[in-house]
């Protein structure tokens, strides 16, 4: 019996067939013959045979899940099943399923792994920097970890809040069963999983020295490591765009009645903002790595100035999604944050429609400050106001965020719960990276402080300091939802203070020593920074430490202890704490219907939503 | 409680292990060559005896078109960039090119610098710059100050050689010089001259990958 689960369309079959798949597609590319890729011999590198390789084993992997049962039942004409695992019991989590709360939490297992793995790399670059010379690592192998901790992180963390949340939660917040295309929910998941794979491959074909911006000419000329990194990045934007495309027709669609625009939960609007920046940048990511993998393989000339092209097309490319991809990662954060804070300080949310303002205002500017990064790239003088501008006005829809932030906890009746803890820390932390920020905008200040450890602080202090406690405030708040088991509120608080004293005393510091003048993506620095570079990272080991805080508590918790969590344990107002934990399979009895305001927190309490509570599932 | 402790402390095995072969393969690299203290002189020296080849065989490497550096162990070449020297030291250093010649990109490093004498010999005779075009590679520890340029085998010479690594009865040239390597500490060297054939401007694949082009030498 056991034996009979484990054939059939499951992950143990579709790592089978990735690997499979992996290794026809190294053979068949390998059977490419063509003049203009003679070079292949020279060099014994054959890109073509990688990406062929690369492309078969993710088909197989899909099929393996069966991603493919349902086109193949409508070509033969069969009745195809609509829905796919959503009852089996643990087997869901291991395959495809169509439930938009499996998917979630998959998303959430997932991405952790991977994220642990990116951590992982961070603490090796810390041991290597303890020292100004060569510690451990060589150089080009600390240039690979360098690149797979930017690139796993950025890659991974873009669906790290709408992956598990936004796909379990915002279904449930507009009132609906499901999200508009499930098969794409469930692939946008494994498709990730796929890339973060291949990402690892990295290392047996020589790693990449590029860093996650993967600049032409160096990615161009760079062993196979980078086709690993192209792969990654292609798959992680098919991911997005799809999980951006499901959002958006999900919202725009499938809304119960009486949920209108002005009433939607802020965390929604984080969801719809960021779907929006997914959808229009993550194609340029796609587009432009293809043209990167052409360069390598079919001799075109993108981005080869021997040839005619321009490294400058690839940066200026790769930012018009890189700088949206920031807000990517700082939108859903923020909409999370403003989830919070009405719940905990038992207010409404103070000036929803400035939030809303803030957060279309930032996905909408986002798109016109991609040439601050390249400042000192040589660009045309003449750019240069224009963008320094335009990222200085990003700061005001940002500061809206703020305010509307301080103003929810004005005169409210704040309660110190971890998830609290967490969203009050994102403002802290966002704000020091904010004001760091206007360092880098500024054209005098910015060539100073450019491709310094400034700099890194600085997006560190956005990134891991908005995005990463506004991560673990959502896991907080709402995986007691998700499991229907309590986590425990003291090893939380242990977790949350450790990783903010170490997170600041990590990366505060390192604010400081880019001014001094240390370099980013260098394996030395100057012996006068060791005594800095000691303490960032033993503070670094801390903050690593506390993860493990984490981890502990979500093992024990989840697997060993399992007190089950009250329906509503922090007193909510949002329709998803209405109903049991966990949440049945079909959510709703009945489509609710909602009221005026969504945060109905004070003297208007009970307006909203109407719910008739969906029956636990046995 | 007892099959989920077994499971957890089986996945905390399992973790533990796969850490364990990521940092190991990370650490990994080409073994690191000591050579023997020598007694030319009254001083504290030792030698070092090189070969630059076109192609470094099947023998040696993968990847056996890419150019490299070769080291001398025991009258054995050996394929390996990473040199244990002791501080305080005369390094002779024997080179032989068995590489032809394509030219210096940036005519600066025709002229040696921090040498001994700030000379060095080609075949046995007295010299402190080439001809750009007829270089071949460099060696360079730029964090020590030296920069040698190596002449390259014309392209009309007999018995070029086919097979590294390659006999001294092929054509070559032979260069030599003597650095001294200072305080301890840990030091890149490298090839300045984009010698990776088939590659975007000739920086890839041996140019990038410790082992070939480029190493270290670990003062102690």
């Amino acid at each position: 019996m056991k034996l009979r689960r484990l054939i059939g369309f499951n992950l143990l079959t579709a790592v089978v067939l990735g690997v499979v798949g992996f290794y026809v597609g190294w053979w068949l590319g390998h059977l490419v013959k063509a003049e203009s890729i003679e070079y292949f011999d020279d060099t014994g590198q054959n890109d073509i045979a990688l990406f062929v390789a690369y492309f078969t084993g993710v088909v197989g992997f899909l099929v393996g899940l069966g991603f493919a049962n349902y086109p193949v039942q409508r070509l033969l004409g069969k009745p195809p099943s609509l829905r796919e695992k959503e009852t089996a019991g643990i087997g869901r989590y291991f395959g495809l399923c169509t439930d938009h709360k499996v998917v979630g939490i998959q998303y959430l297992i997932g991405i952790g792994a991977f994220i642990f793995i990116g951590g992982l790399n961070a603490m090796l670059i810390r041991f290597e920097l303890l020292r100004p010379t060569h510690l451990a690592w060589n150089g080009n192998n600390y240039l690979t970890l360098v690149g797979l901790h930017g690139t796993m992180m950025m890659g991974m963390m873009t669906s790290g809040i709408l992956g598990p949340f936004a796909n379990y939660f915002v279904p449930l917040m507009i009132g609906a069963r499901r999200m508009a295309f499930p098969r794409i929910e469930a692939l946008t998941f494994w498709l990730l999983m796929a890339a973060g794979t291949i990402l690892m491959t990295a290392l047996a074909f020589g790693g990449f020295p590029t860093g996650w911006t993967g600049y032409a000419p160096l990615s161009e000329q760079s062993n196979m490591g980078v086709d690993a990194y192209i792969a990654f990045f292609a798959l992680v934007g098919l991911s997005m765009m799809l999980l951006g495309l499901n959002m958006l027709v999900t919202v725009i669609t499938m809304r119960a009645p009486g949920l209108s625009w002005s009433r939607l939960p802020i965390f929604v609007w984080g969801t719809i903002t960021t779907s929006v920046l997914m959808v229009l940048a993550a194609p340029v990511l796609v587009s432009t790595l293809f043209m990167l993998a052409l360069d390598r393989t079919a001799q075109t000339s993108f981005f080869n100035v021997q040839a005619g092209g321009s490294p400058y097309l690839y940066e200026n490319l790769f930012w018009i999604f890189g700088h949206p991809e920031v807000y990517v990662l700082a939108l859903p954060g923020m909409g999370i944050v403003l989830e919070i804070l009405p719940v905990f300080a038992r207010k409404p949310l103070w000036g929803y429609r400035l939030a809303v303002t803030g957060m279309v205002g930032i996905m909408l500017l986002s798109f016109l400050v991609w040439q601050h990064h390249l400042f000192v790239s040589g660009i045309n003088g003449d750019l240069r106001p224009f963008y320094m501008l335009s990222t200085e006005l990003i700061s005001l829809p940002t500061g809206f965020i703020f305010v509307c932030a301080l103003g929810t906890l004005w005169a409210g009746r704040i309660r110190l719960t971890v998830p609290m803890l967490f969203a009050l820390a994102w403002i802290f932390n966002f704000l020091v990276g904010g004001l760091s920020g206007v360092f880098l905008s500024d054209v005098p200040s910015d060539v100073t402080t450019h491709g310094s450890f400034f700099s890194m602080a600085h997006f560190h202090y956005t990134i891991m300091g908005g995005l990463l406690f506004a991560f673990f405030g959502a896991i907080y708040y709402w995986v007691p939802k998700m499991t229907g088991f309590e986590l425990n509120e003291r090893l939380g608080k242990i977790h949350f203070w450790v990783m903010f004293i170490a997170f600041n005393s990590t990366f505060g510091p390192l604010l400081v020593i880019g001014f001094l003048g240390m370099p980013r993506r260098v394996v030395t620095y100057a012996g006068y920074l060791q005594g800095a570079n000691e303490w960032v990272s033993i503070s670094a080991f801390v903050l690593g430490a506390s993860m493990l805080v984490f981890l502990v508590n979500l093992v024990w918790t989840q697997v060993f202890v399992r007190t089950p969590a009250a329906a509503n344990p922090w007193g909510s107002k949002s329709i998803e704490f209405q109903l049991p934990s966990p949440v049945p399979v079909h959510n709703f009895d009945r489509i609710p219907t909602f009221g005026p305001d969504p945060y109905p927190y004070g003297g208007i309490e009970g307006t909203r939503p109407v719910v008739v509570p969906a029956r636990p599932t046995a | 409680m007892g099959a989920k402790l077994a499971i957890l402390v089986a996945a905390v095995l399992a973790v533990a292990v796969a850490i364990g072969f990521y940092v190991g393969f990370l650490t990994g690299g080409p073994t690191p060559y000591r050579p023997p203290a020598g007694s030319a002189s009254g001083a504290r020296s030792i030698d070092l005896t090189l070969q630059t080849v076109a192609a470094v065989g099947s023998k040696l490497s993968p990847n056996k078109n890419w150019v490299s550096y070769l080291v001398r162990e025991n009258g054995v070449w050996h394929r390996s960039t990473v040199w244990t020297l002791p501080a305080n030291t005369l390094v002779h250093v024997t080179l032989y090119n068995f590489d032809g010649q394509s030219g210096l990109r940036n005519p600066f490093l025709a002229q040696a610098r921090g040498v001994v004498g700030g000379t060095f010999a080609i075949n046995g005779k007295p010299a402190s710059t080439i001809d750009p075009d007829a270089a071949s590679h460099t060696f360079a520890i730029p964090a020590l100050g030296v920069i040698v340029p190596i002449l390259g085998v014309t392209d009309d010479a007999p018995k070029q050689c086919d097979d590294a690594p390659c006999p001294m009865s092929t054509a070559h040239e032979t260069i030599t010089f003597t650095f001294r390597t200072g305080k301890k500490g840990h030091y890149r060297w490298q090839c300045f001259v984009p010698c990776a054939a088939g590659f975007v401007y000739g920086f890839g694949g041996p140019m990038q990958t410790v082992g070939y082009m480029d190493g270290y030498v670990n003062v102690v």
